[in-house]
């Protein structure tokens, strides 16, 4: 698709520019929230971008514009080769024809595009309904949510690179408040799929409301060092918060924690953590990355040892090492790096058994201020957390809001226990509930 | 931007199925962006944001559809799709717009467009040199300089047509400490609703020298404790505790659903007596000022609080719908993308009439934050968290030894009440503050304030 506007900014490029890339975004979403069974918002879109990277004399430049028109395009493109005349990088960057990736996973299900209205509110009116019936203690449902979205994506470069994708997604989620005395707490549930028919919404709104309800009539926690245990979601949160610190631009640039460590054991041998662009069932799978480049599946720390990096083709051409497959950008951005579906590997053990291995534990099933409170420089992080004390493996009551704190490599030194409950949360980080010796917290 | 009958034609569309209420917004958008860091300009980019939205009401209903295609056929069918998906009893005739003027009450003296690169890179590299020069501890530097300016034309069925010009300018530096086995950060990220004569305000070596400060303190300082402690939380960007913990439990989007827990105390005593804090749009060329917000109504100064009894909501137009509270201007959106929903703009706690050193002077021990770090809250519950990036011991009534890693915690409904002293120091500081209508830019702000108990997590 867009073959017109591709070949328009190409052939006005070719004598201007060394070398040029071409990004082009293209998709629509739809979404709808209800509240008290009425459409509160209803949410369409059609949108479209296009970027441009291109190399002058050595130097980049970039630029976009979300006007499509044949002056525009002429416009970018002497933007851009304006922009790079500034640029003081002194990074190598060659554009090449990459390999292809010739079996990546499907990730476009035409029966998800067919799926009528209808159903899609009806689904976000059913999550709202069953959180209501399923305990008086709720006093209201502010999230009720149904929604998809369909993208598109093409890159190219004048040296003849050509890659084209397509995907769709559909999700969920629900939030319900419950109250008793004075004590208001939230539980949010959520499903991402490609299958409309996996959406379950009493299953759904059940469980939004019993994390909602298990944590009323909450207990002060009592200030100290605890075994912690974070449950899935919330080990996804902490893996995804400190993602950056794989980052090999981050790393190049002398503000990862991982700088020189290659090889060295940092973390427990149990923890494996990888990054896998082909993951069959992620959310964030494609058979490229932003500049075209093939993606693969990077094992980041094996068994504890730290094996890679997270690598564009400028930062692996710099550490004499191949592209991971990470090259990271939207049509209005700069190249950048980012995770694409980013895992730490479930263990082997029952989530119960966790929770077996101290007198004393605290869960934690939600946690706040993780723009704030979370260093990814440093590691360091207190954070707002909520969750329940354990003793002698039993769930004895729920916390009031405490604190958490501690160093996120120290906390990876300290894994005891990883359970076989692997989830996805919803922007593609996926953990299993994790027991860690020893952090601090404060109630 | 559009031709008027484009625009009544698509209006009248997206009445058609009988909505309550229509409305078109349109915005072409210029960005600019030059990152620096290790000492070089790294990367340069310039952009045009391009798209229209169009917004209908039936009710309590809101829809929303945008797109980038502004051709007459594009922007009839969003206004089609809208019109479709519910329907109503209303039957609005074809609407008459007349254009409104608005007054300019924040002036642009230089617009961005008219600066070199070079001038702006020749700031930057003076910020860098001033951070680096400060320490031999100042491993790094990032600094990203960015100008936007938007604009937009808002059109509904009211028979309103206004366009508005915003010009935003902001230098974000933040400068790490290392030691070679730790790292800290000092950041600085001052901002206005203005063009170049806003970095002609700014002394680039003092904003370098400041954030290096910050970061080669706390790389130097111990861990803070934890615990409840009194804390004396200073100016500037310490509003942030307002802005997250108060502010959006006080935006109609959260109190029309009952969902904050402000939702039926108007006219009733929320916060420390001797505490007053004003959402205000007006402010000449400050950071979340604004003309017209982005339903096309001329901005305001909202008195939220006075004297801790709840006096407003921020109110936009769906917000007063269902709440029935007169609409404040504060309906506003990151851009087309996004359906306006109440947000907040210059917020801030006004003066009172305690002295800083006699607050400081009060406590035996405690916590001293004089920067803070960013935040969030849950509606719902009120609960919040901010992270303090300057912090210090208070000990026998004198500030003592810098501590690092705190992060303070609590409920903003309670938090309010616990509010002792207010000094009389207000300042502002700038921020983008994320929500359902996208990030938009606001101003924090306040005097010192103490606040008697309230939980530290520290890792000590």
């Amino acid at each position: 698709m867009y073959n017109k506007e591709f070949k328009t900014i190409f052939s006005y490029a070719k004598d201007k520019t060394d070398e040029i890339e071409i990004l082009l975004s293209a998709g629509n979403s739809f979404s709808v929230k209800i509240n008290e069974q009425n459409i509160e918002s209803f949410n369409y879109s059609d949108s479209k971008g296009i970027g441009v990277r291109v190399i002058k004399e050595g130097k980049i430049g970039y630029s976009y514009t979300e006007k499509f028109d044949e002056e525009t395009f002429k416009h970018i493109v002497d933007e851009a080769i304006e922009n790079a005349k500034y640029t003081e990088d002194d990074d190598v960057v060659i554009m090449e024809n990459y390999p292809e990736n010739t079996d990546s996973p499907n990730v476009y299900s035409k029966e998800l595009d067919k799926v009528d209205v209808v159903d899609k509110i009806q689904l976000a009116k059913d999550l709202e309904k069953y959180a209501k019936e399923s305990d008086k203690r709720v006093f209201n449902v502010p999230y009720a949510v149904y929604g998809d979205g369909k993208s598109y994506s093409r890159v190219a470069n004048s040296k003849g690179l050509d890659r084209e994708d397509i995907q769709n997604y559909a999700y969920a989620y629900i939030g319900a408040l419950s109250a008793e005395k004075d004590d208001k707490r939230m539980g949010m549930d959520y499903h991402i799929t490609r299958n409309f028919r996996e959406f379950d919404p009493i299953k759904m709104a059940e469980e939004s409301v019993k994390k909602s309800t298990n944590l009323l009539n909450a207990k002060p926690a009592e200030s100290g060092k605890y075994a912690v245990v974070f449950n899935n979601e919330m080990m996804a949160t902490m893996l995804a918060t400190f993602s950056g610190i794989f980052n090999a631009k981050s790393v190049q640039e002398g503000r990862s924690l991982l700088k020189g460590k290659i090889g060295e054991r940092i973390a427990n041998e149990k923890v494996t953590i990888v990054d896998d662009g082909l993951h069959p069932n992620g959310f964030s799978t494609s058979a490229f990355d932003s500049e075209g480049y093939p993606t693969e599946r990077t094992i980041l720390i094996e068994n504890g040892v730290l094996k890679s990096y997270l690598h564009n083709t400028i930062t692996a051409r710099k550490d004499g090492v191949k592209s991971t497959g990470n090259g990271s950008r939207g049509y209005k951005g700069t190249l950048n790096i980012s995770t694409s579906n980013f895992i730490i590997e479930a263990g082997e053990h029952k989530e119960a058994d966790l929770f077996a291995k101290h007198d004393k534990i605290i869960e934690i099933v939600s946690l706040q201020g993780m723009h704030s409170g979370a260093n990814a420089i440093s590691g360091d992080f207190s954070l707002g957390a909520q969750g329940f004390l354990w003793e002698n493996g039993k769930r004895e009551y729920s916390l009031k809001p405490f604190t958490v704190s501690g160093n996120f490599l120290q906390m990876l030194s300290g894994v005891e226990a990883i359970a076989d409950n692997f989830k996805f949360d919803m922007s593609s980080n996926g953990a299993s509930s994790i027991l860690i010796n020893e952090l601090n917290i404060s109630g | 931007m559009l031709n008027r009958n484009i625009i009544e034609k698509v209006i009248d569309k997206a009445l058609s199925n009988g909505a309550d209420f229509a409305e078109l917004f349109v915005e072409n958008t210029f960005n600019s962006t030059i990152a620096f860091n290790d000492s070089k300009t790294k990367q340069n980019i310039v952009g045009n944001d391009y798209g229209a939205g169009v917004r209908v009401f039936y009710g309590h209903t809101a829809i929303y559809a945008y797109t980038n295609d502004l051709s007459e056929e594009a922007l009839l069918n969003a206004a089609d799709a809208v019109s479709k998906a519910a329907k109503g009893g209303n039957i609005i005739a074809s609407i008459d717009l007349t254009n409104k003027e608005i007054e300019n009450i924040h002036p642009i003296e230089i617009p961005n467009n008219t600066i070199s690169k070079k001038d702006k890179i020749d700031f930057i590299k003076k910020v860098n040199e001033a951070s680096r020069g400060y320490s031999d501890q100042i491993s790094q530097v990032d600094i990203r300089f960015t100008e936007k300016n938007q604009h937009v034309m808002i059109a509904n069925s009211e028979g309103l047509q206004v366009e508005d010009d915003r010009n935003y300018s902001r230098i974000n530096v933040s400068s790490i400490a290392s030691n070679g086995t730790e790292k800290q950060v000092g950041g600085e990220g001052p901002g206005r609703f203005a063009g170049y004569e806003f970095f002609k305000s700014v002394d680039p070596v003092e904003l370098g020298k400041e954030t290096a400060r910050v970061a080669v303190t706390m790389l130097n300082a111990d861990y803070a404790p934890s615990g409840k402690f009194p804390v004396v939380i200073d100016n500037g960007f310490g509003g942030v505790i307002f802005h997250e913990a108060c502010g959006h439990s006080l935006e109609t989007t959260s109190v029309a659903k009952g969902a904050s827990v402000f939702a039926g105390k108007m006219g009733k005593k929320i916060a420390f007596e001797g505490l007053t804090a004003i959402d205000d749009g007006t402010m000449p060329n400050e950071w979340g000022s604004e003309n017209i917000d982005d339903e096309g109504m001329a901005t305001k100064k909202t008195v939220l609080i006075e004297n801790g009894i709840l006096k407003s909501y921020m109110v936009d137009k769906m917000g007063s719908i269902k709440t029935g509270y007169a609409r404040t201007g504060s309906g506003r959106r990151q851009s087309y993308r996004f359906a306006p929903a109440s947000r907040m703009r210059n917020t801030y706690i006004a003066n009172g009439n305690d002295k800083f050193d006699e607050m400081i002077a009060s406590i035996d021990e405690g916590l001293y934050a004089a920067k803070m770090g960013g935040g969030s809250v849950s509606p719902g519950t009120g609960d919040f968290n901010f992270a303090v990036g300057e912090g210090y011991m208070i000990r026998d009534g004198k500030i003592a030894e810098p501590v690092r890693g705190a992060t303070l915690i609590g409920n903003g409904a309670d938090a309010l009440l616990k509010i002792s002293m207010i000094s009389d120091n207000m300042k502002m500081a700038q921020g983008m503050c994320g929500s359902v209508s996208g990030s938009v830019p606001v101003n924090v702000g306040q005097p010192a304030i103490k606040i008697n108990e309230i939980i530290v997590g520290g890792r000590k």
